[in-house]
């Protein structure tokens, strides 16, 4: 592997993005030495506007200093994108995420009141099911054929999926539609998931069209019919006498859907995938269901799902010493916070036992820390206990084909065969 | 006597203390944290330490 050079370095090249982790975790353990605000020009996207640019903000310490300040560092002008988008779109398909306060502080209150532990209990008690009945038609595929199949399709994508559309009421003729406009939401512009680059905007507000109409569908079939699920308690519940709009709730869930899907999709396959690269820690884990708790904290840190979030100086701020005008951007790169060696020893090794393990894989301190942890976490440990349980003999069979995204450190697909017992 | 404290501002109603801590922490069903004091805080020093928005403290 060559050396990289500070100067050779761009965060804005697609290319970069599909290289091998090892790669770029050494790209991010010289930036985060040597250049820990390093400047960068924002990539092109075909009809939008480039922006001054943005600085990468690598070091643990740095990343929770402008987390924990959301009045100096402001997600409004967007947490998603490196280019500023125009408003209403940055609303509609950041939600949350790309919202201050107060306006955040008051929706997401009304989605916590819908997503506490006890209400997600009830509704996600199903998550075990899912995942032996997903195990089971992952076994049925490969006793068919060859014993080959894809753990993005046929493990990581559909566990999340159903649990998620479970909770929100989702027709299943839906979700197939679900899990193709979300993947087209959160592709970077991949060109195998978007064809023509021409048409990432199109393509990309086309997904988000699709989905606003199934909610919107959904919403109105809820109010005349409540049922027992998120999408009911979405359009009945109020805070201060206040229930979300149509325009609200149809935006939150596209963020559900995708952050709920995507995230914990590539937690799962890139973590089968680093055990893979790690037997002797996955069998550890098969060994001692007691490591759960621990593990699903170092998958999460050695995986961190989504790559960065951005935000804006709303004033002339200063950070470690050094000065930066209002308006300067900063993406926050989780990943090369969670590989920062003045948090974490031996920030390189997977140790399933890590403990105390205070990774911002679901973001750092501060009001956008990640909504559906608890959901994440859940689903991640079942899953890899019903893989060491039920798929004991799952063995990746080839190399993985990266998602070419600086946002999601994502797989499209990933090769393994079950063996068979032997 | 050593109690836990919550910052109603700054509370977002994650839950996440009551994940760690179902005994002491429960969102009720307006979302809003209600605490049991518990007769050892050492038993909720992790879930105040995880709160993300930094809502809990321990106070004498």
């Amino acid at each position: 592997m060559p050396t990289p050079t500070l100067d050779a370095i761009d965060l804005s090249d697609r290319e970069f993005w599909g290289a091998p982790p090892d790669q770029r975790h050494a790209v991010f353990d010289l930036l985060r030495r040597e250049s820990p605000f390093a400047f960068f020009a924002e990539p092109v996207i075909p009809y939008i506007e480039p922006g001054a640019g943005y600085h990468a903000v690598t070091r643990y310490a740095d990343v929770e200093a402008i987390s924990c300040r959301p009045a100096l560092f402001a997600s409004g002008s967007g947490a998603v994108s490196i280019a500023d988008m125009p408003p209403d779109l940055n609303e509609f398909y950041g939600s949350l995420i790309s919202m201050d306060d107060p306006r955040h502080g008051k929706i997401r209150r009304i989605v916590a009141k819908a997503f506490t532990p006890r209400v997600l209990e009830k509704l996600v008690g199903n998550v075990q099911a899912v995942a032996d009945d997903v195990v089971a038609l992952a076994r049925q595929k490969a006793g068919g054929g060859d014993g080959s199949i894809d753990v993005v399709a046929d493990l990581a994508a559909p566990i999340p999926l159903r649990v998620i559309c479970d909770m929100m009421g989702i027709p299943d003729d839906d979700r197939a539609m679900v899990l193709k406009q979300s993947n087209v939401i959160l592709s970077g512009g991949d060109p195998e998931l978007i064809e023509d680059e021409e048409y990432a905007v199109t393509a990309f507000l086309q997904a988000g069209e699709a989905l606003a109409r199934l909610m919107t569908r959904l919403a109105a079939e809820r109010r005349s019919r409540p049922a027992d699920d998120l999408t009911t308690a979405l359009v009945t519940t109020e805070v201060d006498g206040e229930r979300l709009t149509s325009q609200e709730i149809a935006s939150f869930f596209i963020l559900l859907l995708v952050a709920g899907n995507e995230t914990t999709r590539n937690a799962i396959s890139q973590g089968v995938l680093a055990l893979s690269e790690h037997p002797a820690e996955r069998d550890r884990w098969a060994a001692d269901p007691g490591l759960t708790r621990t593990a699903v904290e170092e998958i999460v840190r050695w995986t961190s799902p989504i790559t960065w979030m951005r935000r804006t100086a709303t004033q002339d701020v200063e950070l470690s010493g050094r000065s930066f005008p209002a308006g300067s951007k900063f993406l926050l790169f989780y990943g090369a916070a969670n590989r920062d060696p003045a948090v974490f020893a031996d920030p390189h090794r997977l140790d399933l036992a890590r403990d105390p393990n205070p990774h911002v894989g679901f973001g750092s301190r501060g009001p956008h820390f990640c909504l559906g942890a608890h959901l994440a976490r859940r689903e991640i440990g079942v899953a890899f206990r019903a893989f060491a349980e039920q798929l004991p003999d799952l063995e990746v069979s080839g190399e993985p084909a990266r998602l070419q995204s600086s946002f999601v450190n994502g797989l499209k697909r990933l090769p393994a065969r079950l063996t068979g017992p032997r | 006597m050593t109690r836990v404290v919550v910052d109603r501002e700054r509370c977002m109603s994650s839950g996440i203390c009551e994940m760690e801590a179902p005994e002491v922490f429960e969102l009720d069903d307006d979302g809003v944290l209600q605490v049991r004091q518990p007769a050892d805080v050492s038993q909720v020093a992790t879930a105040v330490r995880a709160c993300p928005t930094g809502a809990l403290a321990l106070v004498d």
